[in-house]
């Protein structure tokens, strides 16, 4: 077995997974989905469908828009009935006919086609940040990376999809994962599972064998959460530490859940986009708790209802798992690409959090935290808001992992703090970045109305030279000296935008949670400047060329 | 935000549960108990009667003031002021008159505590600001020991009710063994001194007994993992190593390192008020440092200084020194590995 290391801190929840154990099932159809267009990291898709649209399954309804996006597709198919700001709604015929892409072979495709089957199909990382998986996989296009992490530690209680993944389908994630290592270059596979899934491993095991080319290592962690975080896990498993605001990328690495190698395999090789997925249904609310394959949209309350939802126990449902999940305060909501659990628990399950008493400086956050912070001390400023020994202080290399606040004694919900903290100094860097745009356009706007203007004045004068004394000493050499700093300047707004497309990358990747809207108009602004730098450069080349040619 | 939390998990599965705060306080509470029992047992109901009304007085003003500040009462779960109560009953002299309490539960409770803001955020240990106040003003209720004796005296109301005359409780009372050692007569040297000295009978064997009774509960403490084994041996160690190079020097005068340790406060002091996380340092290399310096400040007063117990002080000198100590003392790990790298 591969020698593993150690990460520092964390903790020991109850693992609760064996209520859905279950071999996996499909949910039945629904007869209705609501497909939201902000399922995935990044900006929200734009709907390409109108009211009244047929659709087949995989029929592409919603495009990326930006460069961290999605693309979006029908999960049923029936007919479009809604379309507003935020979803897409289908009613279902009840049929079932699909439209797939023309399945490809990975082995023989080339890159281009693969990435571009990718964003096709609307992939996007189903770990839980919704990453879309063509940008991550292009990251071997800007850095070397040497390994392929398969994420399947699944550290949070209750979750057993890559569990349950990995024991029906571990040739296929294996494959998917060998496809995603031949896109970014890597030289070698290392499955990262946690010792409690001991199914898991043996399929995996038993499929390792036959995985072709490169070679497949099952690294068996012990089980500690988080261990499946990125940073833990490249630790554990590599024993290497991605610096901080670092990437996975910066050490080598590609990390990617099973699901999502999953996923993207069925795209490339079968042509299916990504319009459903593995949802792990638990919880002493649900009578008949299990994994099924959920079709994208379906609505929470029809799924947990088929489960056998008992809605008079039902204390707190929560999306994802009970450590860094989302509670929700109603049935109301639909599954989308990152909904990976839904946990409908009873009171005694998941009480309520006891009242909030004051920090005893104990250390205890200290001693668990995976990213070796100081909590108390990232709590004690985060309330004074003292943004410099927050930024001290590293807040933002907080994985949000809440081990602080489980072991707590004084039940602070030190996370919620830092999410403020963090909010407040993202809306102060998104309104930095915003009045440096807006400034910038007027800036802009203002020079090439007095470019003009000065044009004009000059073609003004030239005229009256001319009418007067047929003279033609004016700019000769000019026009080529510009010509020549216009395209020196286009080359430079060029890779204004290279630079700010890979820092727009990165960022997402770090934060996959968070709008980047900064970055997007940075990235935005960048490209205004290419086109200006561009239009410009034609322009004196149109304006260059009749005193060229003589 | 998490919604599960150690302290109200009881799967049987693997896993390290901790204690709410509240519950902290509590233990911490009952591992007081073989001490206290133990105190009781030598030096009769007037420790029990010191920690009762210190108690009663403790939640009194802590609900006072919790509804003057407009807190929720529910803080009193917390156990901390109860915890004060015990703390300082523990510290005065069995059988304090109940104004004396009073006075020391009003400096700990409202101006070491209250007034700084309430629990965690008092800079110094509330129970030694109270008993630190009571030494400084009342020095003779506060030296008042009284011999090893029944478990109830025949004065014991009296004196709770202060209406029994100092002289009175005076002749009731002995030396302890820090205090007798301290004052002993000029030209003695310390094996004359031994050789008789002017304690009541069985004074020696009650400390040492006592001793013994508070280090069970700072066992407990361990054990349950309630405190870090840091600042306790750091600051036994410590005292240990400076009491014997004393001693190495000037074994006719000093105190022997067994006399430091065995008697006194100090390992009261050790175990349950130098461990107050709230005032005391919060890293591990901050604690040892910590704790070293409290055994050494202990030392240092009780060699040199008027005291002939000083753990109160060297307490509250190194909650001075506090804030400092966290800020050198960060975890190297959780200091920014890099200077800048601002967000791209
Ligand atoms: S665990 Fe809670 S009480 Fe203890 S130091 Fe951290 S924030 Fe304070
Ligand atoms: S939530 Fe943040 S501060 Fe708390 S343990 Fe996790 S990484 Fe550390």
């Amino acid at each position: 077995m591969a020698r593993t290391f150690e990460f520092h801190g964390g903790v020991y929840p109850p693992e609760r997974k064996q209520r859905s154990q279950g071999p996996v099932r499909h949910a039945r159809l629904p007869g209705r989905v609501v497909l939201r267009l902000d399922q995935h990291a990044g900006r929200p898709a734009l709907a390409t469908v109108a009211v009244g649209d047929s659709v087949k399954v995989g029929t592409p309804i919603a495009r990326r828009d930006g460069m961290i996006s999605a693309a979006l597709h029908a999960s049923i198919s029936g007919q479009v009935t809604q379309v507003d700001r935020h979803t897409i709604t289908i009613d279902g015929d009840g049929v079932d006919t699909w439209q797939r892409l023309t399945p490809l072979e990975w082995r023989t495709a080339n890159a281009e086609q693969l990435l571009t089957r990718l964003e096709q199909s609307g992939v996007v990382g189903l770990g839980g940040a919704g990453f879309p998986a063509h940008i991550k996989a292009r990251v071997g296009e800007r850095q070397r990376i040497d390994t392929l992490v398969v994420n399947a530690a699944e550290c949070e209680p209750y979750i057993t999809v890559d569990d349950l993944t990995l024991q029906q389908y571990a040739l296929d994630v294996l494959e998917g994962a060998q496809l995603i290592a031949s896109l970014c270059g890597a030289k070698q596979i290392v499955v990262g599972i946690e010792d409690n899934k001991t199914e898991a491993i043996s399929a995996l095991h038993q499929a390792v064998a036959g995985s072709q080319p490169l070679s497949v290592t099952v690294s068996v962690i012990a089980t500690r959460y988080p261990s499946g975080g990125e940073r833990q896990l490249i630790k554990t498993l590599l024993n290497r530490d991605v610096p901080d605001k670092g990437l996975p990328a910066d050490v080598g690495v590609l990390c990617q859940n099973p699901g999502t190698l999953l996923a993207a395999l069925r795209s490339v090789r079968d042509g299916e986009p990504l319009i459903e997925r593995l949802v792990t249904l638990t919880g002493e609310a649900i009578a008949d708790p299990g994994n099924r394959w959920v079709r994208i949209g379906t609505p929470m309350a029809t799924l947990l209802d088929e489960a056998g939802l008992n809605r008079s126990v039902l204390h707190q449902l929560v999306e994802g798992g009970p450590m860094m999940g989302t509670p929700l305060a109603d049935l109301e909501g639909v599954v989308t690409k990152t909904t990976n659990c839904l946990i409908a628990a009873t009171r005694d399950e998941l009480p309520p959090a006891p009242p909030e008493s004051p920090c005893i400086r104990c250390g205890a956050c200290e001693e668990v935290c995976p990213a070796n912070l100081l909590p108390q001390q990232l709590h004690w400023y985060a309330r004074a808001q003292d943004d410099a020994k927050l930024a001290h202080y590293r807040l933002f290399d907080c994985i949000e992992c809440n081990a602080c606040s489980y072991v707590c004694p004084s039940h602070i919900p030190l996370v919620a703090d830092y999410r403020h903290a963090k909010t407040r100094l993202r809306h102060q860097r998104l309104e930095t970045a915003k009045a440096e745009h807006a400034k910038h356009r007027f800036e802009w706007r203002q020079a090439r109305l007095a470019r003009e203007e000065a044009e004009k004045q000059a073609r003004r004068q030239a005229r009256r030279a001319k009418q007067t004394t047929q003279q033609t000493d004016s700019q000769a050499t000019s026009p080529q000296a510009d010509l020549r700093s216009l395209r020196i300047a286009q080359t430079a707004a060029k890779a204004a935008v290279r630079k700010a497309e890979k820092n727009l990358a990165r960022a997402a990747q770090q934060d996959p949670q968070q709008p980047h809207d900064d970055l997007e108009i940075q990235l935005a602004t960048a490209q205004e400047n290419l086109q200006a730098a561009e239009a410009r450069l034609a322009e004196a080349r149109e304006a260059g060329e009749p005193q060229e040619t003589p | 935000m998490s919604m599960l939390h150690a302290s109200q998990v009881d799967d049987r599965t693997r896993l390290t549960t901790t204690p709410s705060t509240g519950d902290i306080m509590r233990w911490v509470i009952i591992a007081t108990l073989p001490g206290l029992a133990t105190m009781t047992f030598f030096f009769g109901l007037g420790v029990v009667s010191n920690v009762v009304l210190a108690t009663a007085f403790g939640l009194g003003l802590e609900a006072l003031f919790l509804r003057l500040r407009q807190r929720n009462l529910r803080s009193l779960n917390d156990a901390s002021a109860l915890l004060t109560g015990v703390l300082l009953g523990a510290s005065l002299p069995p059988a304090s008159p109940w104004w004396l309490i009073g006075i020391g539960m009003v400096a700990a409770i409202v101006v070491a505590k209250q007034l700084y803001g309430g629990l965690g955020q008092n800079p110094f240990n509330p129970a030694m600001v109270g008993y630190a106040l009571l030494l400084v003003s009342f020095p003779t209720y506060m030296t008042l020991w009284p011999a090893p004796q029944s478990l109830w005296p025949d004065t014991l109301g009296s004196q709770i009710m202060g209406s029994i005359s100092l002289e009175q409780i005076d002749a009731l009372s002995g030396a302890t063994p820090l205090d007798a050692f301290k004052h002993k007569a000029d030209g003695l040297t310390a094996s004359q001194f031994w050789a008789n000295p002017p304690l009541p009978p069985g004074t020696l064997r009650a400390w040492q007994w006592i001793a013994a009774a508070w280090t069970a509960g700072g066992a407990l403490l361990l054990a349950k993992r309630l405190i870090s084994w840091h600042i306790p041996v750091a600051m036994l160690g410590s005292m240990t190593a400076a009491a014997a190079l004393i001693y190495v020097f000037n074994p006719e005068n000093a105190a022997s390192p067994w006399l430091h340790l065995f008697t006194g406060a100090t390992l009261f002091g050790a175990f349950f008020i130098a461990t107050d996380p709230v005032s005391a340092a919060t890293s591990q290399r901050g604690k040892l440092i910590y704790g070293a310096g409290i055994g050494l400040l202990v030392i240092v007063i009780r060699t040199w200084g008027g005291y002939p117990d000083a753990v109160a002080f060297a307490v509250l000198l190194m909650n001075l020194c506090v804030p400092l100590l966290d800020i050198y003392t960060v975890p190297a790990a959780a200091e920014p590995r890099s200077a800048d790298r601002a967000r791209p």
